[in-house]
Parts: structure tokens; sequence; C-alpha cells
């Protein structure tokens, strides 16, 4: 499992790729990714392609990283999601807080 | 002759004043010890000598040395027999004890290491390797102290931990196995490792003898879960109790955990709150996978499907309180579960699902039999008993008023006298109406009554059908032969949303009377809506007629109150209840 | 019979000066008064026969002596103890005549420093 991230050229997005195993053991690095760049960034997209699975500890990374981003106002992303991690996702209604696609 | 004790001693003061190390070397030989101890010294150590193996056990008991040098011939205790005493002493502190010796066989370095010794140096002294050996050694060392106090920092924390975490599961198994769970129509099993993977569940009878029912699983563990359980179970129970709507709990629930709980803590929870007499079941899923309603007349599974963001996420201006509305009869059985069942995984990593779950209602014969055949099939699944602890799974059936039986909180009031004459008139008008359950303030008022607490599940049963009554039939104009179908059931509970929230006339105004003799009293409630009313002339000779109210719901009322009567043209009623000696 | 070789190693005892800096006259006066105990003692343990005594003497002398950097006399040393620890003190009154020969050559050479 691992995080990595990269900002684009104007340093206005921010892209955070997770891969493996999305839960507590990546806390910390999930949390650099984004806390690294500081919040000049304006919106963020997490890149879920490798990720296998999601864990609920992953969905309060993701509300940690909203509210970093701003709460109600912040502008997140969550692509490529694998039909488990969907399905979490739709469980937990989590599309009424991040743009899940 | 000097004294070479003496020089020794003398040659301290030139050491740096601020040594790194101490040293110990013991070596009955004066100008190997005097030559030594030069050498450790130029190199920053402090060094204490020793001139035999006993002496050298002294010094190591008096100094406490962190690296001792010991010669291996020595007279009266050799350094063989020092090594084995120092090492003793030492427990288990990191102290290298290095052999300083020109036996140059095999046999004696052997012997060297078998006695305790970490390494030797060989006879004459070369300074430079003399450097890296106790350079190697002190850094040893050093990370040896730092690993033993790193060591004994995480055991003083874990014990903490521990401790706390035990207080947190005493608090957690009091509030998440506490309430009407125990109640004859009720199956739980709640995963002993509650307080690690925070699941609580939680059952209460409302003063008008509805039945509500809570599974919630926290995020997070152990401190994290704990911290949520308390506010949810206090909230539930106290609002439950007081006669509160579902709507208003699960909204004070949320503002409660929203408030209490970190930004990544958040709560899943399905909530039931069952109506036995009026045969109304309300759930609200936050979070949790889909229940089951398993309905008795054709054997269906109805999921009860996650429709909301789970307690404690967003804030009261976010939360959506709206239920889903199901019929429910006599037999049909409630399901709820944590994620623990789907997501119990066997030793091939493969996750039992939901499809598993479901196959389990579609091939049984026995509904009796579904709880175990669920808890059955899962641990079958996994074989491994350390995950099967995992599992939360609550089943409620639904039975008969009169067979309902559970535990009614306690009515405590202050005051045991109360007020003894009194009248209370207050009247709703359309905006308070669509959105205000006047209810639970009036029952506080009637608590007062020390006698009324007693039977304040009545009353609330009475005060709650007539006023129902009054909005549903009087003000929102909704007829209950609708509710006949299941179809027209929804219907008329998606009308009854619609009409409340575009709600521009009427009024309900609700009156009590109240008057306490020495040892009895009578309380009057009249209820008047704005509505046309209805022709009541028809019901009081026992005649059915077409009558827009539910029949079950006078019936029941005329087996509690005294008398109950219509007024005006029907949009009046007055139910009255008199006790005692009055 | 040894071949005649410098008694100091006297790149070696650089160092041991270096590091004794002005105690090096004490270090010398200390090395004395030890290998007059122990040559007094390799003298008793061969009048008496006595191994165990001879070698403990010889190996203690044998230490001080490679620390002085006297290297033929460390080597007389080891060749007492070895004879020590196989039992006997046969040829020892040969060894002991030579280190005492050497000794005072050691002495000497130090003293002259």
């Amino acid at each position: 499992m691992s995080i990595s991230s990269s900002l684009s050229t104007d340093g206005q997005e921010l892209q955070i790729n997770i891969e493996g195993r999305f839960d507590f053991n990546v806390h910390s690095s999930f949390r650099r990714a984004y806390e690294e760049p500081g919040n000049e960034v304006g919106s963020y997209i997490v890149d879920m392609t490798a990720a296998s699975y999601l864990d609920s500890s992953a969905l309060g990374m993701l509300l940690l990283l909203r509210d970093y981003a701003g709460g109600d106002s912040a502008s997140i992303t969550i692509v490529h999601c694998n039909d488990d991690i969907k399905k979490i996702f739709a469980i937990s209604n989590f599309e009424q807080l991040f743009d899940i696609k | 002759m000097k004294n070479p004790f003496v020089v020794d001693e003398l040659r301290v003061a030139d050491c740096p004043s601020v040594p790194i190390t101490k040293i110990l070397i013991a070596d009955d030989n004066n100008t190997d010890r005097l030559l030594l101890k030069a050498i450790l010294c130029q190199q920053g150590h402090e060094v204490f000598v020793a001139k035999d193996g006993h002496e050298a056990i002294e010094v190591f008991r008096e100094m406490q040395p962190d690296l001792v040098l010991l010669d291996v011939l020595m007279p009266n205790v050799d350094g063989f027999e020092a090594a084995e005493k120092i090492r003793q002493l030492a427990g288990e502190a990191f102290i290298p004890i290095i052999f300083l010796t020109s036996l140059q066989s095999t046999d004696a370095l052997v012997r060297c290491l078998d006695a305790g010794g970490d390494d030797f140096l060989p006879k004459p002294y070369n300074s430079v390797v003399l450097k890296a050996k106790l350079d190697a050694f002190i850094r040893m060392g050093e990370m040896h102290r730092t690993m033993q106090r790193q060591r004994d920092l995480i055991a003083i924390h874990n014990e903490r931990l521990l401790r706390e975490q035990e207080i947190a599961k005493r608090v957690f198994d009091k509030v998440a196995h506490s309430g009407c769970l125990n109640a004859d129509n009720i199956r739980y099993l709640l995963s002993p490792i509650a307080i690690f993977n925070g699941d609580v569940a939680l059952a209460g009878v409302s003063p008008a003898g509805n039945l509500m029912v809570l599974l919630g699983d926290f995020t997070g563990h152990g401190l994290d879960a704990a911290i949520g359980a308390m506010p949810l179970a206090q909230t539930f129970y106290s609002m439950l109790e007081k006669g509160f709507s579902l709507q208003d709990i699960l909204r004070e629930i949320n503002e409660k955990l929203y408030d209490v709980l970190p930004v990544d803590v958040f709560c899943c929870a399905i909530v039931a709150d069952i109506d036995f007499s009026n045969g109304v079941m309300q759930i609200w899923n936050g979070g949790l996978p889909d229940g089951v309603l398993y309905r008795s007349f054709d054997g269906k599974s109805i999921p009860l499907t996650s429709q909301h963001i789970p307690f404690g996420i967003r804030n009261t201006a976010h939360f959506d309180d709206s239920v889903a509305t199901f019929e429910v009869q006599p037999d049909d059985r409630l399901f709820l579960w944590s994620d623990g069942i789907q997501e119990a995984t066997n030793n091939q990593s493969e996750m039992f699902g939901e499809e598993r779950l479901l196959k389990i209602f579609e091939k049984n014969t026995d509904p009796e039999q579904l709880f175990d055949e669920v808890n059955e099939a899962v641990a079958e699944f996994i074989s491994d008993e350390a995950v099967s602890d995992d599992v939360s799974i609550v089943e409620v059936k639904i039975v008969a008023p009169i067979d309902f039986h559970a535990d009614r909180p306690d009515f405590i009031g202050s005051n045991p006298a109360g007020p003894r004459d009194w009248s209370l008139k207050y009247e709703l008008r359309p905006q308070t109406l669509s959105n205000f359950d006047p209810l639970p303030m009036l029952l506080y008022v009637l608590r007062q009554v020390p006698y009324l607490r007693n039977f304040g599940g009545q009353i609330f049963t009475v005060l709650t059908e007539l006023y129902t009554n009054a909005l549903e039939h009087g003000v929102l104009q909704l007829n209950s032969s609708l509710k006949n179908s299941t179809a027209g059931f929804d219907h008329y509970y998606q009308l009854r949303e619609q009409r409340l929230l575009h709600l521009q006339d009427g009024t309900i105004g609700i009156q009590l009377d109240y008057k306490g003799t020495g040892n009895g009293g009578r309380l009057k409630v009249t209820i008047e809506d704005s509505g046309e009313g209805f022709d009541y002339k028809n019901l009081e000779n026992g005649l059915s007629g077409d009558v827009p109210y539910a029949g079950r719901g006078i019936n029941l009322m005329r087996s509690i109150c005294h008398s109950i009567e219509y007024l005006g043209s029907g949009n009046v009623v007055c139910a009255s209840f008199v006790w005692g000696d009055s | 019979m040894n071949a005649p070789q410098p008694s100091l190693n006297y790149v070696a005892l650089k160092e041991v000066q270096g590091v004794m800096g002005d105690d090096f006259p004490l270090l010398v006066e200390v090395f004395f008064t030890d290998s007059v105990k122990l040559l007094t003692a390799i003298q008793s343990a061969l009048d008496e026969g006595n191994t165990d005594s001879l070698r403990w003497a010889a190996h203690s002398f044998k230490g001080s002596a490679g620390n002085m950097s006297a290297t033929a006399l460390a080597a007389l040393c080891h060749e007492l103890e070895g004879l020590a620890s196989s039992g006997t003190i046969v040829g020892g009154g040969h060894l002991m005549t030579q280190l005492v020969d050497e000794y005072e050559r050691v002495k000497s050479a130090l003293e002259d420093i």
C-alpha cells in the first residue's frame, strides 16, 4: 500500500493516488499527502485506480481531507473506484459529500 | 617506591571533566592498568580501576560503570568469575564486558566469551583498535538504553491504554447493552469485542408503547467509540422516555455526535421505530448495510437500505431525518446488522458478502431459526473464532401489542404531591403543525401529577391517537381507508408528508383539565381541530359507517379512558380519565 | 638463543609516550617496580617448582613488557609461560638468565629516554 501525490503545474489541483489497501495504516502518509502542499490548493482528486480495499477509517481520512479543504466548500473528486469501493461509498452516502466518479 | 594506586588516583584530575562513558578497568598489572587508563582518559572517558576481580566487583557495585574491561588472570577472583558476578549485578542493563588478555589460545578466547565476555582486547594495547572497539560498544549501549527507555515508555503507555480501554469498556458495556434488549421478542448478539469494533445496540419503549431499536457502529476503536456511545445512549433513552418522535431523536443524536466526535469518527446506524398498535414501522438507515424486514405472510425479505450519511458527519442544517415507513404485522421480523457479517473474511480472504446472507433468507423454512442460521453460516464460513467475534446482529419479532412486554422507564418526578387543580390550553398553528411535535411537552406537564406517572403510557397513547387523528384527518384531510392496502399505505404517508410541508391553514387546540383530590383525580383531554369533522353519531351507535378514523385506534382508547365523546361536527373530541375517590 | 634484536620497539614506544604525555616517566617507574616484583616472583616459582605461579607471573610480565614495547622481553616471558603451561620448569633457569639480561637492557634503554 502506498500513497503518492502530484500537484498540477499551476499549483491549483492536487492529485492523490491510493495504491492497495486504503486503511488506517496509511493514515499518516495520506495526511502528509494533502498537508505538505499547503491549503493554497483549490481542488483535490483522489484516484482510486490502484486501490483494492477501503475501510471505515479510510472514510474518516476522507472526512479529514474534506475538513482540511474547507468542509462544505471543499472541492474533492474521487475517481476510478472499483465496484466494492463504490458500494461502500453508496452505503455511507458519501456521494453527498464528495464528487464520486 | 610509589604506590601505583595513588598514581592512578592523581591521574583522575587530568581526565576530561565531562566524561561520556564510565569504564571500569580491572588488572593486577600496574603498568598495563596505568597505560590503559591513560588511553581511555585521553579518549574522554571516566575511568575507575581495580587491581583484582574482587575489587572489580566492589567498584562495579559502587560506581555502576557502563563498560567493564577485565584482565583474565588476576589474584583472588579471576576475570571469568568477576565477569559472571558482574553480569548478575548488571541485571538487564547492557554492560559490555571486554577481556584484556595476552592469552592466545582459542580455548582461552572461547572461555572469555562463555564467561559472559562480549569481546577481548589483546595486549599490547593499540589505542586505535581500542577506540574502535569501545566506540562500537558505547554506541550499542546507547542504542540499547534508548530501546529500553522506549520499551519502558511503551509498556507504561500500553498499561495506561489498557486501563483506559478497560474503563471505556465498562462504560461502553453499560450503555451498549442497556434498555429493553432483553424483551421476549428481541434477540441480539453483540460482539464481545464491542469495545474494539465500536458496535452499540439500544432498545427502549416510548410512552406510547412504541419500541425503538438502534444498532450503531462507530468508526474508530476503543475510546473513540466509547466517547460517542455515551451521548448516543443518553440522548436515545432520555428523549425516548420523554416521548419525542423518531425524527427529533435522530436530529438530536446527530447533533450531539457532530459536536463531540472528531472529524474522522462517525457512527453508522440503523434506527427502527415500531408501533405495534398501528402496525407501522419507521426506519432510518445512515451508513449501515441493508437491514431486512422479513414478511411473515409471503416470506419476502424487504431490504432496509441506507439512505443517509451516518451520524456525526454533518451539522443539523444538513441532517436528513426523513424515514422510510413500512407496514408490519405480527410475526414479521426485523433484522439489523453491522458490516461485521458481510465483511467476515475466511482464510482465502473471501468476504461473506450480501449474497450469502440473502441466500439464507431464501432457503429458510422456519423463520424462528433465521437468527441462528445467519450466525451459524457466518461462523462456519470463517471457521476462525477470532474473527467470528466481530459480528453484531439484532432481531426484532413484531408481536401484537398485548404480547409485547418490556420494562418501561420509571417516571420519577420531583414533586410528590404535584399541582392539584389546573387547566392548560394550547393552540398549534400551521407553521408549528408542520414541524413540531407537541406531545413530549404535554406529557411532561402531565407527569407533574404523581398518579398520572403510572399511566404515562396509556395517557400518551390516547393523546397521540387523538392528536394524530386531529392532524391527519382533521387538518390534513387524509382518509384512513387508504391504509387498507400496501400501496395505499405508502401513498397515505407520502400525502401526509406533502400536505404537512405545504400547510397554510388549520389549527389544533389542545386542552388539559385536571382536578386532583386526596386519593383520586380526573383528567379531561379535549382536542379540537379546524377540520370538517365527521358523522360521529354512527360511531356512537356502534356502527362503523364511513368513518375516516382507523377503527382500532378508537377501540383502544375506549378500553383505556373512562369516557370518550365527540362534540360539535365531530371535530372536537373529549376523553376523560377518572380514578380514585373523585 | 635469540637472535640479537632491538630491546625496544621505538615506534610503538613513541605512541605510548604520546598517550602518557608528562606522565611517561611515572609509567616507566611503575614498570620498573612491577618488573622487580615479577622477576622475584618468577625466580621464587622456579625455585619452588610451582608451575601455576610461574605461569601467572610470566603471563603478567609478558603483558607489561609488551605494553612497554619491550618485544624481546615479552617473547622470553611468552616462552616461560608456555613452559609453565606444559607443566614443567625444565629449561626455566636458562630462560630466567636471558630474561634478567634482557630486562637490564630494556631498563637502561628506557632510562636513556
